[in-house]
C-alpha cells in the first residue's frame, strides 16, 4: 500500500477538483427537480423564475406522470426487457468475447469473425430499421422478445471488445494450470474466468443497461402496433410539436431515473471488488 | 485436450455468429439493396442502379453534414478521453465519499434527451448570455447556438458532458486489471505522479484506451440523440450530422433509397476510420 | 459436460418456443365482431380519440373499434407498410404524405361514402390538389383544418387602441406604432426550424398562386419568379421581432407571447393550447395576415389538419364507414374542435373557439387557400432553408437554391408529371 502516501498528498486537490466538476451536473439536476415540481403556469423565460423553488412542493405532477405513462405496466415491460436483456448480453458475449478474444491473436478464422462482428457496431441504425421491422414481422418476432433478441445482436459488438480487451490482462496460465487438472475447456470458463470477469460483467451490465433503459426506438418500431408500451415509448406522449407539457415530463424522467440509479450503485460495487490482486497473479 | 478446446471454441462461435448474421448482415443487406432504388419507404419503387450514389457525391448537404460531424467527433474525442481519464484516476485515488461521486457522475448518462435538450437549450439560450452580461464578455453575449458558426461547440460540450460517465466507467474497470505489486514495484524506483501514470497505470490499460477511442469516434460520428434535442441540424443547417440526414430524409422523409446509400458510404467510412484505429491500437499493445 | 452444454442448448430452444407461443394472436375477433383499427396522427388529441373509441364501443354491438393515437405515428405507419400490417383507416394531415400514400396506391377509394356530401367544398378541392398527377377517385374525407395567421393579445390591442391591419403597409404601420411604445410586435421561435414556415405559409397564400409548385412541376414557372416578394417581405418583418430569434424555440416564443412579452405571434391556431397552459388568462385573438395591397386579396391560410383515409384492402368496408359515420357526428366534431381549436371541414353550425374570431368572416365565406408547405417533401427541409436565408438575408441566393433544390429533390415525381402532361 505504499502508493497511498503519493496519492495522498494529492488527495486534498483531488477532492477540489471532484466538487468543483460536480457542479456541472449538480446544476442540472436542480433544474429537472424544480421543474418536475412546479406548474406549467410557473413557467418562465427570466432566469430567476426558471431556478426558484416552486410555490408548493406537491407530488401531483408525480402523480399524474405515473397516471399517463401507465407507469407500473410500462415499468414492468421495461424492467422485463432490460433484465433479460443483460443476463444474456453476461452470458453470450462473454462466452463469445472468451472463444474470440483467446483466439484472434493467432487464427486468421478468429481473427476475421471479431473483426466482422466488431464492425457491426458501425453500421447505421436507420438503414436496419425497415428492414428488420419486415423480418422481425416475417419470424413473428414483432414483440417484447423480438425486441431482447435484437439488443443481444446491437451491444454485441461493443461487449465482446470489452471483455477480449479484459482477457488481454488475464494471463491464459490460469487456464492451463486447470487443463492439467483434467478440465474441460468448458467447465473451466465457468469455473474459473467467468467469476474472475466480474468487474467486466459489471462494467457490461451498466453500459448495456444504460443503452437499454433509454432507447425508445427499437421498441417503437418493433413493438408499434402491438399496444404494450416501455417507459421511454410512454414517455412520448408527454411530447409532441405543438406542445410539450416539461413538468410532467420531467416528473416522469426523474421517476424513471431512479431503477437505473440504484441498478448501477449495485453494479459499481462489483467493479472495485472484483479482482483481487492473488486471483490475476 | 487440444481437441477439445478447439471443438468447445467452435461450439461458441457457430450458433452466436449465425444469430449476429441473421439480425445484422441479414437486414443490412436488405438495405444495400434499397440503396440502388428510388424506395420511398412504402408503396411501389423503382431501380435506379448507382444514380443514388452519383448524387451523393455532389450533394453539397451531404458533404457539409460530413465536415461537421468529423470535425465533432475528433474534437469530441479528444475532450471526452482526456477528461473521462482523469476522472477514472480521481475516482480511483484514496478518496471520501467516492461511492457518492461515482454515483452522481454518471447522472448524465442516464438524463433522457428531453431533459438534456430543454436544460442545455435553456443555459446557452438565457443563463450564458446573462453571466457574459455581468463579467462583460461580449463574445458570449448571444446563444451560441443561434450562430451558425458557433453552434457545433455547443453540440459538443452536451455530446462530452453525457458521453463522459460511460467512457469513465470503462477506465475505472481497466484501472481495475492493474496489480496493486506493479505501484509497489514502481513506488521503490520513485515514480510518482505524472511519471507512475506514463510508466506503469496507462501502458497496462491500453487495451481499455483502445475501446474507449474506438467507442467516441463511433459515438460520436453517429451522434443522433443530442442534434434531435438541442438544433435539429440548425441554425442555417450547420449542425446536420450524417445520422441526422440519414433518419430525417430516409425514415421521417421519402428518400429512403438515397440515404440508404448514404448510410452504405458512411457506414464503409466509420468501418475504415475504426480498423485504422484499431490496427494502430493493437500494435501498440504489442510493443508493450 | 456435455450434459451442460446440452442443458443450456435446451434452455436457447425453449426461449425460443416461448416467443413463437407469445405472438400469434391479434386480429382474431373471437366473439364475431368485427374489428376495426384506426391508426391517427395527432398525439394531442389522444383523450378526445379515446372517449370517441368508448362510446362507439358502447353503442354498438357488431363492430369494436380501437382507435391508437401514437408519437412519432408517421414512422410507426411506415414501419407498418413495410411488414403489411396495415390498419382500416388511418388519420393522416392533406401534406405531402398524403400525396405520397396517394401516388402508392395504398388507399381506397371513398368517393361513395355518403357523408362526403356534407363535407366543405373548399377542403374538398384542397384534398384533390394534393394529388401529385390527377387520379380518379377521392382518398380522404376531411375532418377537420387548422388556420395559420397572427395571434394577438386582444386586451394589449384595446388598451392601446390598435387596429387590425387589412394591408401589408397597414401592417408595417401597426408594427411601428407597437414599437413606439416600447413594446416587442412579434415573437419568433425560430429556432425551432418548422416555425419558420408559419409566417412564410402566411404570407404566401396571398402572394403566391396556390399551385405555385404543381406549376414548377410543370415546368411553367420558377420559385425564383413567384417567391421574390414573399423573400423580400418575410425579411422586412424581422426587425420587428426579438433581437436574436434563432435562440429562441417555439417553447420560448409561446411561453414569451403568454407572458405579454409581444403583442403579436405569427403561429397557427394550434399554438393556443401551449400559450394557455403557461398563461390561463391570456385573450387570445387572430387575423388573417396582410401581405399585399388591397385588403380584398387577403385569403385565409387554412389547410386540413386532419382526415381520415381507408386503407386499400380493408377488408370491412362498410363497417368503416360506419365508424367514419360516427365520427363525423356533428356532436364529436364539436367535442374536438372545442378540445383542439380547430375548424370543421364539414358544413354545420358549429361554435368556433373564440381565438379564431378574426378569421371567422373568411372561413364562413369559404376564402380560404392551403399552406404552400403542403407541398414541399419533407426531406427538402424547405424550414431549413428559410431559417439560413433568414439568418444569411441573401434574397437572390435563397431562391435560387430552392430552384435547384427543388429540381433535385422532386426528380421523380418531376418526370412523372410531364409524362402525365404529355399523354393527357
Amino acid at each position: 500500500m505504499k502508493h497511498t502516501s503519493t496519492i495522498g498528498k494529492s488527495n486534498k486537490t483531488v477532492m477540489i477538483l471532484l466538487i468543483l466538476g460536480l457542479s456541472t451536473i449538480i446544476f442540472p439536476l436542480y433544474m429537472t427537480i424544480v421543474i418536475a415540481f412546479k406548474q406549467p403556469s410557473e413557467m418562465t423565460n427570466s432566469i430567476s423564475g426558471i431556478l426558484s423553488l416552486p410555490k408548493n412542493w406537491s407530488l401531483d405532477n408525480f402523480r399524474e406522470a405515473m397516471e399517463v405513462t401507465d407507469f407500473w405496466h410500462s415499468l414492468g415491460n421495461s424492467l422485463l426487457i432490460s433484465v433479460t436483456t443483460i443476463v444474456l448480453a453476461i452470458v453470450i458475449h462473454s462466452l463469445m468475447g472468451y472463444a474470440l478474444g483467446r483466439n484472434k491473436a493467432h487464427s486468421k478464422f478468429y481473427n476475421f469473425v471479431y473483426l466482422f462482428i466488431v464492425s457491426g457496431m458501425f453500421v447505421p441504425f436507420a438503414i436496419l430499421m425497415m428492414p428488420l421491422a419486415k423480418q422481425t414481422a416475417e419470424l413473428h418476432l414483432a414483440n417484447w422478445f423480438g425486441v431482447i433478441l435484437l439488443y443481444v445482436v446491437f451491444y454485441m459488438p461493443m461487449n465482446i471488445m470489452l471483455y477480449s480487451g479484459y482477457l488481454v490482462n488475464i494471463p491464459i496460465a490460469l487456464e492451463e494450470a486447470a487443463r492439467v487438472d483434467g478440465a474441460s475447456t468448458w467447465r473451466t470458463y465457468w469455473s474459473i474466468l467467468f467469476p474472475i470477469m466480474r468487474p467486466m460483467h459489471a462494467t457490461v451490465a451498466v453500459i448495456t443497461a444504460l443503452a437499454v433503459w433509454n432507447d425508445v426506438m427499437t421498441p417503437l418500431i418493433i413493438m408499434a402496433g402491438s399496444g404494450e408500451n416501455t417507459l421511454p415509448l410512454a414517455q412520448l406522449n408527454f411530447q409532441s410539436q405543438f406542445g410539450t407539457n416539461y413538468n410532467l415530463a420531467f416528473a416522469s424522467y426523474l421517476l424513471s431515473l431512479i431503477p437505473i440509479l440504484i441498478f448501477y450503485g449495485v453494479c459499481q460495487k462489483q467493479i472495485l471488488n472484483g479482482v483481487t490482486n492473488g486471483a490475476v497473479k | 485436450m487440444k481437441n477439445d478446446r478447439q471443438r468447445t471454441f467452435l461450439l461458441i462461435t457457430i450458433p452466436i455468429l449465425a444469430l449476429f448474421v441473421c439480425f445484422n448482415t441479414i437486414p443490412l443487406i436488405r438495405g444495400v439493396v434499397y440503396s440502388f432504388t428510388n424506395f420511398r419507404g412504402f408503396g411501389k419503387y423503382d431501380w435506379v442502379g448507382f444514380r443514388n450514389y452519383i448524387d451523393l457525391f455532389s450533394d453539397a448537404r451531404v458533404g457539409k453534414s460530413y465536415w461537421f460531424t468529423i470535425k465533432l467527433a475528433v474534437v469530441t474525442t479528444i475532450v471526452v478521453n482526456v477528461i473521462s481519464l482523469l476522472l477514472a484516476l480521481g475516482l480511483n485515488s484514496k478518496i471520501r465519499a467516492k461511492g457518492f461521486f461515482r454515483g452522481a457522475y454518471f447522472l448524465p448518462n442516464i438524463l433522457g434527451s428531453l431533459v438534456v435538450g430543454y436544460i442545455f437549450n435553456y443555459f446557452f439560450t438565457y443563463i450564458i448570455p446573462a453571466l457574459a452580461d455581468m463579467t462583460g464578455i461580449k463574445a458570449l453575449g448571444s446563444s451560441i447556438l443561434s450562430s451558425p458558426g458557433k453552434a457545433w461547440i455547443g453540440v459538443m460540450i452536451v455530446c462530452a458532458w453525457q458521453a463522459i460517465a460511460m467512457n469513465t466507467i470503462i477506465y475505472i474497470s481497466g484501472l481495475q486489471t492493474v496489480p496493486e505489486d506493479v505501484y509497489e514495484a514502481g513506488g521503490l524506483d520513485g515514480a510518482t505522479g505524472w511519471k507512475q501514470f506514463k510508466l506503469l497505470t496507462f501502458p497496462l490499460i491500453i487495451p481499455f484506451f483502445s475501446i474507449n477511442m474506438v467507442l467516441s469516434v463511433k459515438n460520436f460520428l453517429m451522434v443522433f440523440d443530442q442534434i434531435m434535442a438541442l438544433t435539429k441540424g440548425g441554425p442555417a443547417q450547420s449542425t446536420e450530422s450524417i445520422s441526422y440526414l440519414i433518419y430525417n430524409n430516409g425514415m421521417s422523409g421519402g428518400q429512403f433509397g438515397f440515404q440508404s446509400a448514404n448510410a452504405v458510404v458512411f457506414f464503409i467510412v466509420i468501418v475504415a476510420i475504426s480498423v485504422a484505429q484499431m490496427k494502430f491500437s493493437s500494435s501498440k499493445e504489442e510493443q508493450l | 459436460m456435455k450434459g451442460k452444454r446440452a442443458k443450456y442448448l435446451g434452455t436457447a430452444l425453449c426461449c425460443a418456443a416461448a416467443a413463437l407461443s407469445v405472438q400469434g394472436c391479434g386480429n382474431s375477433s373471437a366473439d364475431g365482431k368485427v374489428e376495426i383499427e384506426i391508426v391517427q396522427y395527432k398525439p394531442e388529441a389522444a383523450n378526445y380519440f379515446k372517449t370517441v373509441e368508448e362510446e362507439f364501443n358502447a353503442t354498438h354491438d357488431n363492430i369494436h373499434l380501437t382507435i391508437s393515437s401514437p408519437n412519432d405515428a408517421m414512422t410507426i405507419l411506415k414501419t407498418r407498410f413495410i411488414r403489411e400490417d396495415y390498419p382500416d383507416i388511418i388519420g393522416i394531415g392533406g401534406d405531402i404524405n398524403y400525396s405520397y400514400f396517394v401516388d402508392a396506391q395504398i388507399l381506397e377509394n371513398v368517393a361513395d361514402y355518403e357523408g362526403m356530401k356534407d363535407i366543405n367544398q373548399g377542403y374538398l378541392e384542397i384534398a384533390e390538389s394534393l394529388e401529385l398527377i390527377p387520379t380518379e377517385g377521392t382518398y380522404i374525407v376531411p375532418y377537420v383544418a387548422n388556420a395559420a395567421g397572427i395571434l394577438y393579445n386582444r386586451d394589449m390591442f384595446a388598451e392601446h387602441g390598435w387596429q387590425i391591419p387589412e394591408t401589408w403597409s397597414e401592417m408595417l404601420q401597426l408594427c411601428d406604432a407597437i414599437k413606439e411604445e416600447g413594446i416587442l410586435p412579434f415573437y419568433f421561435g425560430f429556432k425551432d426550424i418548422w416555425t419558420c414556415l408559419a409566417p412564410w405559409n402566411a404570407m404566401a397564400v396571398e402572394l403566391a398562386p396556390s399551385d405555385t409548385a404543381k406549376q414548377v412541376n410543370r415546368g411553367q414557372t420558377t420559385f425564383t419568379d413567384q417567391y421574390r416578394e414573399l423573400a423580400e417581405k418575410y425579411m422586412d418583418l424581422l426587425p420587428y421581432g426579438p433581437e436574436d430569434p434563432f435562440a429562441y424555440g417555439y417553447n420560448d416564443a409561446c411561453t414569451a407571447f403568454a407572458r405579454g412579452e409581444s403583442a403579436m405571434y405569427p403561429i397557427g391556431s394550434y399554438a393556443t393550447p401551449q400559450i394557455l397552459s403557461v398563461n390561463p388568462d391570456l385573450n387570445i385573438d387572430s387575423f388573417v395576415m396582410p401581405a399585399g395591397d388591397s385588403s380584398e386579396d387577403r385569403t385565409l391560410n387554412s389547410g386540413i389538419d386532419l382526415g381520415f383515409c381507408v386503407m386499400d384492402g380493408c377488408e370491412n368496408k362498410e363497417a368503416a364507414y360506419e365508424v367514419l359515420n360516427f365520427l363525423y357526428e356533428d356532436e364529436n366534431i364539436q367535442k374536438y374542435i372545442d378540445d383542439q381549436n380547430a375548424v370543421p371541414c364539414k358544413n354545420g353550425d358549429f361554435r368556433l373557439a373564440s381565438m379564431l374570431d378574426g378569421m371567422l368572416e373568411f372561413i364562413q365565406s369559404g376564402n380560404m387557400t392551403d399552406y404552400q408547405d403542403h407541398y414541399y417533401p419533407s426531406e427538402m427541409s424547405v424550414d431549413a432553408l428559410l431559417q439560413t436565408f433568414l439568418i444569411e438575408k441573401d434574397v437572390n441566393g435563397f431562391l435560387e437554391t430552392f430552384d435547384t433544390n427543388w429540381q433535385r429533390y422532386n426528380r421523380d415525381i418531376i418526370r412523372m408529371v410531364q409524362e402525365y402532361e404529355s399523354s393527357h
